[in-house]
């Protein structure tokens, strides 16, 4: 910037000692060279600080000169740089030198100055061009922020809210706001139309049930039914039993694997056990087993659906009852893993698992090879798909005649 | 008492009104929600046993007309879909209470009875049971003047049979009453037995109680 200011400083003092020339050679034609060296061999003219001055002398015929140049010079003991104009020139036949000079001083006396205020001068144009830059993109990129915070932030599946489309007159963002409504409620409805379906399922399937039971309660309670049919009829009841507790689950499965269940409630699991414990201890007194709570960390898990977490466990925990000895028992411990997860194991002293039916526990309907019909084969089913709607870690260690235990893993995550 | 069925199946309908007819309620059925409201418009009823799944509209949307007219009833909502909303939906709507198909119609008298004791005021004094009396308000058996100790599960038992008397219950309805849709009928069977033994020896120590009676193969019966 300093060399640029300088040299259009030079160039410009270059042109104006030009045109001084011209207008003094004007001058001199004008009133002749007489009224300007008055008697005197030469003529000079100074300016009170020597920053400027002309000077007119006869000079040798046949010499030449047409220079700008800078040279120093000593006027009244003071030695100055000038800028130096010589030009020679003829008038009325003889030779005359002419000499401007202007002090290099005074031509730079105004870069710093004006180097300053270019440097404000520019200093302010990039503030304006940036201050104008965020705004007009800040303008024209709302409409996607908008996008952003109506559409995607805070959103829940299904996306049941409606979504208003945003104003905007960009043909892309209109396209993006457009596909992205469109999508939600494409999802929405498809949602819609599964959860109808899983209650249409529920109501053909359980209706019909639902009459046979109510009439098989009539038949049997009827005056006329001998005792013989009464048997007959409780026999039935237990079938239409079975059939039912098969519906049900089947279509609870269905529900949980269309995602019809929210999972918004935070369950502290050591009162969740103590509440199983309650419903299923009678159950203890048959084989006289022993179910053992030894869970010593007071975990809260967050964002779980409360029934299911409670049907998980109560199906483990049934499980490890309905497959164990006589004075047989049930313990369940808890622990933190090395990744910082939260493990529940359920250990029995069950009749345990063979190898090769391991992977298979939690297919649907698999039984293992048992003497007595124990269960219908869909409790460990319904676990699976709790486990997998919550991303809950299920996996189980059992051996023979000795006992199952299932250990169940909560991810980081979920601890609240 | 009164009665309102509207339901669309009609074999169930006819069920449950003769199951109510023997246990001294008074029945209408209706098939639609149109048919519903007209019964409603013209009669006052105790109870409206509502099922949700009707061919021309939805059910509830039946509770709030319904309750302009006959605001006094009892509404129990039964229905097979199986919505969580609409047990909540419909308690919100004003609903009593609500029964999930498939039910045992011996669960819909007794919550019917617990219902008009609440809401009905309905007082009921202690009732002869062969030598002793049982007291439903109050929840206890006594023998003359002293009180009995029956745990909360061997009282629930005995009221039932009791609210069904003579009527054969079987151990899958017993356990259905007792532990709802934990029920398991493999095990609660033997836990059944056992309560009744158990009941047995308390009430024997003071009094017979051969109006408790076994039915083999099928379940249990109170004769009064």
């Amino acid at each position: 910037m300093p060399f640029l200011v300088a040299r259009i400083a030079s160039e410009y003092t270059n042109y104006s000692l030009r045109d001084q020339q011209k207008k003094v050679i004007n001058d001199v034609h004008k009133n002749g060279m007489e009224y300007y060296l008055q008697g005197d061999d030469s003529y000079g003219s100074y300016t009170m600080l020597k920053q400027e001055y002309i000077a007119l002398e006869p000079a040798a015929s046949g010499l030449h000169i047409d220079t700008i140049k800078t040279v120093s010079r000593i006027i009244e003991q003071d030695t100055l740089s000038y800028r130096v104009l010589s030009h020679t020139f003829k008038i009325k036949n003889k030779n005359y030198l002419l000499e401007i000079g202007k002090t290099v001083g005074s031509i730079n006396e105004y870069n710093k100055p004006l180097q300053r205020i270019a440097l404000y001068v520019l200093m302010g144009l990039i503030a304006l061009t940036i201050i104008i830059d965020l705004v007009f993109t800040r303008v024209l990129i709302r409409p996607l922020g908008k996008i952003i915070e109506s559409k995607l932030v805070n959103r829940k599946f299904p996306f049941k809210d409606q979504s208003e489309p945003i104003k905007t007159s960009t043909q892309d963002f209109k396209y993006l706001d457009e596909s992205l409504i469109s999508l939600m409620d494409q999802i929405n409805i498809d949602f819609e139309k599964e959860r109808e379906f899983t209650a249409n399922a529920s109501h053909e399937l359980m209706t019909p049930i639902s009459i046979l039971q109510n009439k098989m309660e009539n038949l049997l309670a009827d005056d006329q039914t001998t005792e013989d049919v009464a048997l007959r009829i409780v026999g039935m009841m237990k079938t239409l039993d079975r059939l039912k507790k098969i519906s049900s689950s089947l279509l609870f499965i269905s529900r949980i694997e269309n995602d019809q269940f929210v999972k918004l409630a935070s369950v502290k699991l050591v009162d969740l056990l103590e509440d199983i414990n309650e419903e299923i201890s009678h159950r203890l007194e048959d084989k006289n087993l022993m179910l053992n709570i030894n869970v010593k960390n007071q975990v809260i898990l967050k964002n779980v659906n409360h029934d299911l977490l409670f049907q998980l466990f109560y199906n483990l925990i049934n499980n490890a009852i309905k497959y164990n000895v006589e004075q047989g028992s049930v313990i369940i411990t808890d622990t933190f893993n090395k990744q910082g997860d939260y493990q529940i194991f359920i250990k029995d002293t069950g009749i345990g698992i063979a190898s090769e039916d391991i992977d298979f526990i939690f297919d649907r309907f698999r039984k293992a090879n048992l003497a007595e019909n124990v269960g219908y084969g869909l409790g460990l089913s319904i676990v699976k798909s709790i486990a997998l709607y919550h991303n809950i870690d299920i996996k189980v260690a059992s051996v023979v005649k000795q006992g199952s235990t299932f250990t169940i893993t909560f991810p980081k995550v979920m601890l609240g | 008492m009164k009665v309102l069925i509207v339901e669309d199946e009609k074999t169930l309908a006819y069920e449950m009104e003769t199951f109510l007819k023997k246990a001294f309620y008074l029945c209408d059925l209706a098939h639609t929600v149109a048919q519903g409201l007209e019964k409603i418009e013209i009669n006052s009823y105790d109870f409206i046993l509502l099922d949700l799944g009707l061919p021309d509209g939805d059910g509830l949307s039946l509770l709030p007309k319904a309750k302009k007219y006959n605001p006094e009833a009892a509404y129990i909502i039964l229905t097979a879909r199986g919505n969580l909303e609409d047990r909540i939906t419909g308690l919100d709507l004003g609903a009593d209470d609500y029964l999930a198909k498939p039910f045992s119609l011996l669960e819909l008298q007794s919550r019917m009875q617990a219902i008009a004791r609440r809401k009905f005021n309905v007082k009921e004094e202690a009732i002869p049971l062969g030598e002793f009396s049982i007291d439903v308000q109050k929840r206890l058996v006594q023998y003359k003047d002293q009180q009995i100790e029956l745990s909360r599960k061997e009282y629930d038992l005995l009221s039932y049979l009791f609210l069904h008397k003579n009527r054969v219950l079987t151990r899958m309805q017993l356990s259905e009453h007792i532990w709802g849709t934990f029920a398991d009928d493999d095990y609660d069977s033997n836990y059944i037995d056992a309560h009744i033994k158990n009941i047995r020896k308390k009430l024997n120590s003071y009094a017979p109680t051969e109006w408790l009676e076994t039915v083999r193969g099928v379940g249990y019966r109170i004769k009064n």
